[in-house]
């Protein structure tokens, strides 16, 4: 389990740069059905890449502490200890940080498979992007309102809600997440504009 | 050719590879020993440092250190939030998971800068753990802390939260720590200081800062308030484990 966390932590924080990377290329090519198949590899590595964001930040989340094994009675405490982190953001009241810890784990979980699979990825990806603007606006609240906080990513190493924080949020999370997006809108149109470009595969990767 | 080849080689070709090697390897290992021994060697003597959770005979401590969870928090006693933190969090803990051996908490001095009183406040609590009068003070402080912020009379409020003979014993320990002194020149700001310089190491980066063990393994330092629902739930679950 540690190793998939860690395997999981690693594409999250490092996955950013086959996305940027895979979204130069798809700009630099100029032949129209190249760059189409270009964006569609783009779209399935992206998707894994965004899924194992999520994916790491729900493990990071429902991990049991050290000492503690795997259970469901650790994963209660992990959340329990979660809760205390998003009360520190002080924006929301005890009972209503109780429930975003007790939901968010899980629907990271689920946004992080439904990124993977693939399934209507251009709305999955916007709902990735929005998470993410979201999670920003939440640090930079706590940053502009002097908290000295852990920001509560589970994503890589602790880190205090900030501007390297925002910096990196943005740069590993939402530059990825909006070059997916967009990415997914775009195929989609030139796949409605021009059918018989759309080939059977580039409909189940835009469906 | 072959003319060339050796005076290329140098001084190498004259000596069999595993020497020179050697020679390379065991000058950088030199390097890196020396420059460590070097750094770790302290220019100035390093500051007596607390320990995070103090033997039962601690003063600034509230219930059994047998509890199956240590809380540890650095405050600062001018420090707002460590007053929202007191009043709202740690009072209803005291008053239940403490009194009844649950929770086992421990206070470290971590005065901050920027507050005038902060300092003076942690030698007035120190003075009257050193009494026994540890809870009474610090729960004056906290709830006056905006009358003796702005007047700095901190000893009217300490005075007001203990005996009269409990009180001169700290007006006795308080002999020779006016305000004016600095931080470090009253023989109280010891364990002020060793407090402190824990709180370094943690790191502690605002107050109030919070650590919490439970079962000898230690969480992740956490700074902010935190509401005793929240806080007693997880504690709960930590327990039901």
């Amino acid at each position: 389990m540690d190793t998939l966390g860690a395997a999981l932590n690693w594409l999250a924080e490092w996955g950013f740069i086959f996305v940027v990377a895979g979204a130069i290329a798809a700009l630099c090519v100029r032949d129209p059905v190249k760059r189409r198949s270009l964006v569609r590899s783009l779209l399935i590595v992206g998707g894994i890449v965004l899924g194992s964001i999520f994916l790491a930040a729900a493990y990071g989340k429902l991990k049991p502490i050290p000492g503690f094994p795997w259970s469901w009675a650790s994963m209660k405490t992990s959340i329990a200890l979660f809760a205390i982190q998003v009360e520190s953001y002080n924006l929301l009241s005890p009972g209503g940080a109780n429930t975003v810890a007790h939901i968010l784990p899980f629907a990271e979980l689920f946004l992080g498979l439904w990124l993977i699979s693939g399934v209507w990825r251009r709305y999955s990806s916007l709902l990735a992007s929005l998470v993410f603007v979201g999670f920003m606006i939440a640090i930079y609240s706590a940053y502009r309102r002097g908290l000295k906080i852990d920001c509560g990513c589970g994503v890589g190493p602790p880190e205090e809600a900030g501007p390297a924080a925002l910096l990196r949020d943005g740069m590993r999370f939402l530059l990825p997440a909006l070059i997916v997006t967009t990415g997914a809108f775009w195929l989609r149109k030139q796949s409605s504009a021009s059918p018989a470009a759309a080939t059977p595969e580039s409909a189940s990767a835009v469906r | 050719m072959q003319r060339r080849n050796h005076s290329r080689q140098g001084f190498r070709g004259h000596w069999p590879a595993w020497i020179w090697k050697s020679a390379v390897a065991a000058a950088v290992l030199s390097i890196v020993v020396l420059g460590t021994t070097l750094r770790a060697e302290p220019r100035v003597a390093a500051p007596q440092v607390s320990p995070l959770v103090p033997t039962s005979d601690a003063l600034e401590t509230y219930g059994s250190s047998s509890a199956p969870i240590t809380m540890v928090v650095f405050t600062d006693y001018q420090c707002p939030s460590c007053r929202v933190l007191y009043e709202n969090t740690l009072r209803p803990m005291i008053n239940d998971y403490v009194a009844s051996g649950k929770v086992y908490l421990v206070h470290h001095f971590f005065p901050l800068p920027m507050h005038k009183y902060g300092y003076e406040a942690a030698r007035w609590v120190d003075a009257s753990a050193r009494v026994g009068e540890f809870a009474n003070a610090e729960a004056a402080l906290y709830d006056n802390q905006d009358a003796w912020g702005a007047s700095g009379d901190i000893a009217k409020y300490i005075s007001a939260a203990m005996p009269a003979s409990d009180f001169r014993k700290v007006e006795t320990l308080m002999k020779g720590c006016s305000f004016s002194d600095q931080p470090g020149s009253c023989p109280l700001d010891q364990s002020i200081n060793a407090d402190q310089a824990l709180g370094e190491q943690i790191p502690v980066r605002a107050t109030p800062t919070y650590v919490i063990i439970y079962k000898g393994h230690r969480l992740p330092a956490a700074s902010g308030a935190v509401s005793w629902p929240i806080l007693k739930q997880f504690f709960d679950s930590l327990l039901s484990q």
